[in-house]
This record gives C-alpha cells, structure tokens and sequence, in this order.
C-alpha cells in the first residue's frame, strides 16, 4: 500500500512541489498551534511610541491599584489603529475600549451624522466634572464636532521658533529686539550669504517653501486667520489669509527669497539642520523632543524664542498636531474605561514624565506651575524651554473640528503652491499686488472644498 | 430519454462557486454601491446616477487622471522603447556575458514597488539626493535644490517606475526577438538591408504581437499606480495633489473617508477606462494582422 501511495505521488508531485507542500503542512500546523495573544484587562489601544513609554508605569500602578478592573495597553502602529479603528466604528468589528489617537485619524470620525459618531460623546461628563475648565480650552477644539466634545486632549502643542544660536550668536546678531517677521528676516539677513561661493548661500534664514503646507497653516493660525467657522464652513478664502499668503510667498520665491525646505523627519533633514542649513525653524512641543532624540548633534547649538509676529503686538505662537483619548461606544466598559481616562489624562505625574521623555506640556493648566517646566534644557542651550511653552500656551489659536479639516489644509496648500508659480510666471514679488491674486485663488479652493462638502449628505441634511 | 450529464457541472463546480463568491458577487455589489453615498458599510443612501455625475465636474479626480494619463504616456513612450533597446543590445549573440547583463537588467523587477518608493524617495531629495548630487556634478547649472517630489512628481514616478520595469519587460521582447526568423534576416542582408531596414521592415512586425501584449499590460499596470506614489510621497498625493493617481483617489475615498459608494463609481469609471484601452488595442493589434 505505502508502495503505490509513493507511486501516485510520484505521479502527481515533483520532489520540489512535494517540498513545498510538506513546508506549507508543517508551518500551517505552527502557526495554528501557536496561542493567540490574550491582553490582560480592558483593551487600550495607541500609536505612539513615546506616549506609550510614559504610560506604562502608570498603567501598572493602576493594574496595581485595581487589579479587577486591569487596563491592557497594546501599541499599533498608527496605520492598523486607524485602519481597525475606523473598520470598528463603520462596520462592528471589535474595537478596544479606550483609543488614543491623533487629530488627523480622529477628524475621519466626524464625516458622518452626529449620532453615528463611533466614539461617545463626552460633552456632558466633561462639563458637569469640572474638566473643561481644567484643561486649556483651545485643545478641545480638534475633538469638538457640531459642538459636541469626544475625547480629553492629550496636549497644547504650541510653536516657538529654534534657531542656530551658534551661528547667529558668533555671527554678532542680537536677537533681543525680533518682535515681528520684518524683524526677524532684516536682523538675520547678515546671515544669508555665499561665503564659500558654491553658488548657494551658506544659511537660508528659515524652513519655509511652497510646498510645505504646514508652515502655511501654522503661519495663517498664528495671524488670526481661520480655515472653517466656528459651524465648521469652510471661511479660509480672507483677506487675512491672503495677505499670509502673499507675504509667505515673497519669502520663498524672486530675488529677496530667503527660506527653504528641510524636511522634518527625515535623515537628510536632520543632517541638514546640523549643517546649519536653516537658521530658523518654527518647531511644536513634540519636535523639541523628537529633535532631542533623533538629531543629538544639535545639542547646545539651538535657542527658542517666540514666534516673530505679524505685526507688533500680535500672537508670538501658533499650534500644529494633537492627540486625544476616547471611549467608543461599542465600549463594554464605559465607567472603568473614564474612570481610567481620568487618572491618566488629568494626573500630574503624566506631566511631569511626558515633558521630561517628549518634550510635550500637558494641558491641564493645574500642572503648569510645576518647577519641573522651569528647569534648564541643555539641548537648547540651558533655556527653560517648558516654561517658554507654557507662557505661550494660553495663546494658541483655535483650530477647526471640521471633518474636511484635512482637505480645507490641502486647499490652503495648493493656493501657495499656485501663486508662488504665479509670482514665478509674472516675476510679481510684490506682497500687496499678490494678495489679490491669493484671494482670487482662495476663492477657487474655497468654492471647490463648499462643492465637496455639499455633497455629503450625513453632515449638510441636519446629520 | 436524454440523460443529464452532470458530471462536468461537478468538476466546474469548486470554480464556479469560487469565481461567483469573489468576483460576480463583488462586481454586482460594487455596481449597486457606486449609486449610494456610503458612510463605512453600515449607512448608506441611494443617490442614483449622482456619484458618477458629480465624478465627472470632480477636479481632483481629472487630476488624478491627468497625472495617470502622463504616468502611463511616461511607460509607453519612454519604457517600452527603452525595454526594446535593451533586449536588441542582449539579443546580439557576439556579447560577452549577456547572462550576466540579462540577470541585472531583470533584476530590479523581482524587488517590490514598496521598496522602489524607499530606495528612490532618498535619491530624489532637494539639496541631498544622489540624484541632484549627480546632475549638479556633471551639469554644474543643474540647481541642487531641484524639487523633483515636490513640483515634478509624475517625472520622478516614470524614472523610478523605468528603473524597476524596463528589465521585466526587456524580457518579453527577448522572448520575441528569439523567435524573430533567422531566414528572413539572413534574405534581407543579401538584399543589402540596413540594421535599421531589417529592424523596420522584420523584427518590428515580427514581435507586434508580443509588443502590443506588452503595451496592454503596461498600460493596464500604470492605471493601477499606487502604491509607488502614496509611499513615495509619505503616505499622500504630494504637493497640490501632484501625485495623485486614480487608485489612489479611490482608496483616500472608500478607505479613508469611508465613502465606499463614491469610490465604487470610480472603481467603475476606471474598469471602463480601462476595457475601453483594451478593446481600442485589439482592434488596431487585428487590423495590422489582418494586414
């Protein structure tokens, strides 16, 4: 019998399709034996690594503390988490009982009506607990739709503009008197020269170009422009966003351009920030701390000071990124889970770790008196760089909670883009003659975000 | 009486069920979904003909098939002749280590577009890149800060794409070109022809068939671009939207703003697309045979 088995496997199977077969048998049998991972405790899933590292010494005093209502953290990566996150709330599939998340996957959430929203609203808990007047209320914004709140922030994330204060230091330039953009580019200007003649100047004065969209935004947020209403209309087509626009513009393209691109996280970026490259950079609270992580060449090379204004006695910061905690509601443990949300979120010593290991200040404004802020940061040249945060902190401009927040960015984006090519095309630098072309084309953008948003029928049809 | 033979209904059963599982059923469902706005699986609303009406005034999606447009015109014009040229250079019996050239040539085929995004996303950096370095280097008017994934996105894809396809489809035209008849060429050169004659009049219309299946399946894979762009261009469609492609337009709005409805219909518009480029080359691939 064993004899023709072989015979008619002889006959069907090559020796190599035989070993395949035989490897695939064997591993599928591996893998099937191997347990599934069981996370202890109510499921919390997050994204970042450097969050993730703060919070694990205080989910185990929790576990600790309250071993039968257990928290299991679990990190994915932030495209699984967005990707299982969203499947959750759109399809049921199951979702972890707490989510932390960033602004640009939470405002996917908000494309649908209001009561579909996956994540609980929390609108109610938080005012009637005291929390709202806690924490810094612009950080609510990003998590706010149609007026309902449905996560705690996580942080402030204001600006402050680092420069190579080694550079302009040695070069004899006194940064004192920098109150406003003007100031800032004719004290640097010194510095943008071709010293060692390759043809390029040996120091741009700031990381700016037309295809950074972030700095646009940044830039419009700090002047007191908007991108949507406070009934989340998009409004970004102003003359204020213009005139934004149109003195970026001036900065980056024709003869008086003095900024450039260095890209923010990458290695060639890095390397060119140690190069010296830019001078200045306008850098969030998270940048600070990833700069400390992945570029400790820059140690003692950089100073903060407030984001120059545009105009004098204007806003010295701007906001960029975010991050909030929530509860979905397919959550079987609500209770426990906002107890749990609570003591992480609201609790001093997350403060204290997260500024020391991320650079991050918490926007709980109890915590900002804390001595930990004022201590000196060597990486930035013994400055008291929490403190700086925080003095800017109560100034940051509030932010949209539109769910089309991402395509509203990419509209203001693709106006620079286009009048920058403008001004290229008919040689124009000149700020007031181009606000006029940017309103034109903010205009356009504007009308074609209102046409995509009329289109969605959940939001505009009383969703 | 006529016995009904059930025995060959049997044997294509395992591939009926499967094929109507997985491609009638999905193909039906995607046809009702592209004619309701959708918010994830589980809120829909019928809107009819609205999708592809509003698909058709949508900018963005002329956009992306402005830039798949160029991409693929940049596959045709430039990778093909240059996979062409390639296999003419190896298919000379006199080279010396043509095995050799063949398996480097080929070989960027086997690596995966996600690692050709990697590879090529350090190479196209302003100021730092291999690339600019190069250029500048030999060319010293070539500006260093050259934004090639900022401003010329679609041109950055075709050499990226060129490096990784012209080996694989090299080796379809040297499949061809051995088949190409030795009689023919050797009648031709006693007739006086030029390499350029010979080439012209036999070899072209001698691998036309596997030319056009080549043309076909390039066509077909550059209006599937993705996922070169959306890793080459950190997860987005760059600057302005200058690297958006059709496949990408479609996943942003079925998987990331959850209307699955819409991007059904440009799933729809895009197969129209693209049976309607097959019909046009059959047809054209038939006249010249019939010739």
């Amino acid at each position: 019998m064993i004899k023709a088995l072989r015979e008619n496997i002889d006959r069907f199977l090559s020796p190599g399709a035989l070993v395949i077969l035989t490897i695939a048998i064997v591993t599928s049998f591996i893998v099937a034996s191997l347990p599934a991972r069981v996370v202890d405790g109510i499921p919390f899933w997050l994204a970042a690594t450097a969050h993730r590292k703060a919070y694990v010494s205080m989910v185990a005093e929790w576990n600790e503390q309250k071993p039968d209502k257990k928290i299991g953290m679990t990190q994915l990566h932030s495209r699984a988490l967005e990707r299982r996150m969203l499947s959750g709330f759109l399809s049921g599939t199951p979702v972890a009982d707490i989510i932390e998340a960033n602004l640009g996957v939470v405002a996917k959430v908000f494309l649908g009506p209001i009561n579909e929203i996956g994540f609980v609203d929390l609108t109610d808990r938080i005012h009637n607990e005291g929390i709202y007047e806690q924490i810094n209320t612009p950080s609510f914004a990003p998590y706010t739709s149609r007026g309902r709140i449905f996560g705690l922030p996580h942080d402030v994330h204001p600006v402050l503009l680092a420069y190579r204060s080694d550079i302009v230091e040695a070069a004899g330039i006194d940064v004192s008197t920098i109150e406003t953009w003007d100031d800032y580019f004719r004290v640097m200007r010194p510095l943008f020269r071709d010293r060692d003649g390759d043809g390029q100047p040996d120091h741009y004065l700031m990381t700016a170009d037309d295809t950074r969209g972030d700095v646009a935004i940044m830039l419009i947020l700090q002047a007191g422009g908007s991108i949507f209403d406070d009934n989340d209309k998009p409004n970004f087509a102003s003359e204020r966003n213009a005139h934004v626009l149109a003195e970026l513009t001036t900065w980056i393209a024709g003869p008086n351009a003095t900024c450039t691109d260095v890209p923010a996280n990458t290695a060639a970026g890095h390397r060119q920030r140690l190069e010296g490259f830019v001078i200045g950079t306008l850098v969030p609270d998270w940048m600070a701390g990833s700069w400390k992580i992945e570029n400790p060449g820059l140690s003692g090379k950089l100073k903060f000071m407030p984001v120059p204004a545009w105009e004098k006695g204007g806003r010295r910061t701007s906001v960029a990124g975010g991050t909030m905690i929530g509860i979905p509601k397919a959550s079987k443990n609500f209770e426990t889970s906002w107890e749990f949300v609570k003591y992480l979120y609201l609790n001093p010593a997350l403060a204290k770790h997260m500024f020391e290991n991320t650079s991050i200040i918490s926007p709980v404004k109890t915590t900002w008196t804390e001595s930990f802020y004022d201590e000196p940061d060597p990486f930035f040249s013994g400055q008291p760089i929490g403190r700086m945060y925080i003095e800017q902190a109560p100034d940051v401009p509030h932010r949209p909670s539109s769910p089309y927040t991402s395509a509203g960015g990419q509209k203001i984006a693709s106006s620079l883009i286009a009048l920058a090519q403008y001004a290229r095309t008919n040689e124009i630098y000149d700020v007031e003659a181009l606000e006029i072309e940017a309103l034109q084309i903010l205009q356009e953008e504007q009308a074609t975000l209102e046409r995509l948003i009329s289109r969605n029928r959940f939001i505009t049809e009383g969703g | 009486m006529k016995r009904l033979n059930y025995a060959p209904w049997l044997f294509l059963a395992p591939f009926l069920l499967l094929f109507s599982l997985f491609t009638v059923w999905p193909l039906i469902h995607s046809m009702f979904l592209s004619m309701q706005q959708t918010y994830g699986p589980g809120r829909t609303e019928w809107v009819g003909l609205h999708n592809f009406k509003f698909l058709l005034t949508d900018p963005l999606f002329w956009k992306a098939t402005s830039n798949t447009v160029k991409f693929a015109a940049g596959s045709l014009f430039i990778q093909l002749p240059v996979a062409l040229g390639l296999a003419l250079l190896l298919n000379r019996p006199g080279l010396r280590g043509r095995a050799y050239f063949r398996l480097i040539f080929f070989a960027p085929s086997l690596v995966g577009m996600p690692f050709v995004a990697m590879l090529f996303a350090p190479i196209f950096a302003r100021h730092t890149g291999l690339l600019n370095k190069t250029l500048n280097y030999f060319v010293s008017s070539w500006p260093i800060d050259f934004a090639w994934t900022q401003n010329y996105v679609m041109s950055a894809l075709i050499i990226a794409a060129l490096w990784m396809s012209a080996g694989f489809n090299m080796v379809y035209f040297l499949a061809a070109l051995q088949n190409v008849s030795r009689d023919l060429i050797e009648a031709a050169e006693i007739d006086g022809a030029g390499a350029w004659h010979k080439f012209w009049h036999i070899t072209l219309p001698e691998i036309m068939p596997i030319a056009g299946f080549v043309t076909l399946l390039s066509v077909i894979a550059s209006f599937q671009l993705f996922e070169l762009s959306y890793i080459m261009l950190n997860d987005s469609a760059g600057p302005d939207n200058r690297g958006l492609t059709i496949v990408m337009y479609l996943y942003q709005t079925g998987f990331e703003a959850g209307d699955l409805g819409y991007a059904s219909s440009i799933g729809w518009v895009l197969a129209i697309m693209l049976i309607s480029i097959a019909l046009i080359q059959r047809r054209i691939l038939k006249r010249h045979e019939d010739r």
